[in-house]
């Protein structure tokens, strides 16, 4: 995997007040990286600082090894963008909108440009007034903009912000869609914790303008997993496995007996269960969410201080 | 570039409001032609067969006049400027018994020269500020071009809908005055005088040189506009600051200029560089040199200040 987007030590100074602190992360090619931080931890600033529309104070960022701070131009060409939401002029067409961006970048075609519309599914809206758009295909439109040029880093400020469920689905897709077929490398902030598990490889936490931590999804929620064995008659099944089990940690729960063991360990432990006559209606998997290990770790950064 | 401003060009007329400011512009220009034609006492041609020997009165009178030694200076070159014109007319027979024509309408209608500048200030400050209310700015500078070129490419842009809007104005002008008033048989010219010689020129040529001075002000104006557009990225502050100066600017400097020997630095005082050609200036000293430096002094801080303020701005909000 190649890197594509760099950031090497970037700081952000606001009237004397440290926004971004030293911040350091890469994102590889073929990967959706989520931004993930509570509001005012500075994922926007950081965002922003990547595009250019807002200067650094220290440190530089590379997107395909061109600075941002020295060459913006040219770095900046790699890069498609929707800053928040995706706002157009109102009272052009969603295919003047494209025309105008592609207006601004060297050789796309009018070909292109409708290329684009079909991959978004905007073709029979789009020479409609972008007035009368609804948010969800003004977003389609704003992903439409940032892919004219066949960027290799995608980057989307809230993505989600104000859709509906189908919407968020659909941004969901494409994103995912573009990674692994088009090996881009996409930059989601977010704060829904959720949406971004679904949708992300891998998932920085910002804090108060410090990168927390740097996790891969799968380990991120899976460090830990419970198992949760709906079975009949509770506590003679808890005696009899901590006798055969004893380094695993169980309790009884609502409908049977919670386990916290690695994935290999059940087949095992639900056949033994069933040799003892144990009446099994079920099991399930309740792992760990997202959401309780991002409180976890940011509630650990406000500790440490 | 040219992609760029065909951008820009293509958000200005795509907008109702433009399409708006024209209209309002060529009905502005029937209505005077109107006024003109059916006015009663109307501009009936002074059928005076004895025109030269009126001429000729004139000049006597002039004459007598010249002869006070305590005449100031102004009024001085002014009867001699008059006295000079009146010969020529006289030698080359030149009647002044002319009707009203088309190219008189154009020459009336430079009036409207304000209402261009009106508009051309609203566009100026909206051309920026309005890509921060809608929040466009950010769409527009994450593409590969540098801030400079996409702000030069919108003043270019607001100069061109300047040119634009004053050549509809003249083209307008001279087509409705043609039908309504027609054309001169031949061609009149037009007569001015400089270093104590009489010159003819051509009324055409001479009508583009009078709109494009009268143009000073309104590209003055505009660039303020612009920059103040740019700068604290409010059009209603770039427009309204624009505009009371557009009505108020001259007079104020005009009041300024007869108790202050300071008021000459004021950019009022100098966009209006007729005032070297035919008139006296606002305060005695000023040369045209001197106005053409401190007009191009402001502008490079207008443009100065919008170009720096713009490529250094955090886009946060």
């Amino acid at each position: 995997m190649t890197s594509i987007v760099d950031l090497k030590n970037v700081s952000k100074v606001i009237k004397g007040r440290k926004i971004i602190d030293s911040l350091s992360f890469q994102v590889e090619e073929g990967e959706v990286f989520g931004f993930l931080g509570p509001n005012g931890a500075g994922k926007t600033t950081t965002i922003r600082m990547i595009v250019g529309l807002i200067s650094m104070s220290d440190g530089d960022i590379f997107i395909c090894n061109e600075s941002v701070r020295e060459q913006f131009e040219k770095a900046i060409q790699h890069v498609g963008a929707i800053v928040e939401n995706p706002e157009m002029y109102k009272f052009l067409s969603g295919y003047e909108n494209l025309l105008h961006y592609a207006r601004m970048m060297k050789g796309i075609s009018k070909e292109k440009i409708m290329e684009t519309v079909e991959l978004v599914g905007l073709t029979e809206r789009i020479h409609d007034k972008v007035r009368t758009y609804s948010l969800g295909m003004r977003q389609r439109l704003g992903l439409a903009q940032s892919l004219l040029h066949d960027p290799k880093v995608l980057i989307l400020d809230e993505p989600t912000n104000g859709l509906d469920p189908a919407g968020i689905r659909e941004i969901r897709d494409h994103l995912r869609m573009l990674a692994k077929e088009r090996k881009m490398a996409v930059i989601v902030s977010s704060h829904l914790l959720s949406e971004m598990e679904m949708m992300c490889d891998r998932i920085g936490i910002i804090q108060e303008g410090k990168l927390v931590d740097v996790q891969l999804v799968k380990d991120f929620v899976a460090v830990e997993q419970v198992f949760e064995i709906e079975l009949n008659p509770v506590d003679t099944a808890i005696n009899y496995l901590k006798n055969v089990y004893p380094e695993v940690q169980m309790t009884s729960s609502e409908l049977g007996i919670s386990l916290t063991v690695t994935r290999d360990k059940i087949p095992e432990i639900i056949k033994t269960l069933v040799l003892q006559d144990f009446h099994i209606f079920g099991i399930k998997e309740v792992s760990k969410t997202l959401e309780d290990r991002f409180l976890e770790l940011t509630n650990q950064g406000e500790g440490q201080k | 570039m040219i992609q760029l401003i065909r951008n820009e060009w293509m958000k200005i007329w795509k907008r109702p409001a433009t399409l708006v400011m024209i209209v309002i512009l060529l009905i502005a220009v029937l209505l005077l032609g109107a006024f003109n034609k059916y006015q009663s006492s109307g501009f009936s041609v002074p059928d005076n067969e004895n025109w030269q020997h009126g001429l000729e009165l004139e000049n006597k009178r002039y004459k007598e006049m010249l002869k006070d030694e305590h005449l100031p200076s102004e009024t001085r070159n002014y009867y001699t400027k008059e006295i000079a014109l009146n010969e020529y007319r006289i030698t080359h027979d030149l009647s002044t018994n002319i009707e009203y024509s088309a190219w008189d309408f154009v020459s009336d209608n430079i009036q409207l020269i304000s209402i261009v500048g009106l508009f051309t200030i609203i566009i100026a400050a909206g051309i920026v500020a309005n890509e921060f209310n809608w929040g466009t700015v950010k769409l527009l500078l994450i593409r590969p071009l540098s801030r400079t070129k996409i702000l030069l490419s919108k003043y270019l842009t607001v100069l061109f809908f300047g040119f634009i809007a004053l050549f509809v104005l003249f083209a307008f002008s001279f087509a409705l005055g043609a039908i309504l008033f027609g054309l001169p048989e031949e061609a009149y010219p037009y007569l001015y005088y400089s270093d104590g010689v009489v010159k003819e020129q051509s009324i055409f040529i001479h009508l583009i040189g009078f709109y494009g001075l009268n143009s000073i002000s309104l590209i003055m104006l505009t660039t303020m506009a612009f920059m103040i557009s740019s700068v604290f990225r409010n059009s209603s502050l770039a427009i309204g600051i624009s505009i009371f100066l557009m009505f108020m600017g001259n007079t104020v400097t005009f009041l300024l200029a007869n108790w202050f020997d300071w008021a000459k630095y004021l950019l009022f005082a100098n966009t209006d560089l007729t005032q070297y050609f035919d008139g006296t200036p606002l305060v005695s000293g000023m040369t045209l040199s001197f106005s053409i430096i401190m007009l191009l002094v402001y502008f490079i801080v207008f443009i100065g200040l919008a170009f720096w303020v713009f490529k250094k701005r955090d886009v946060a909000a």
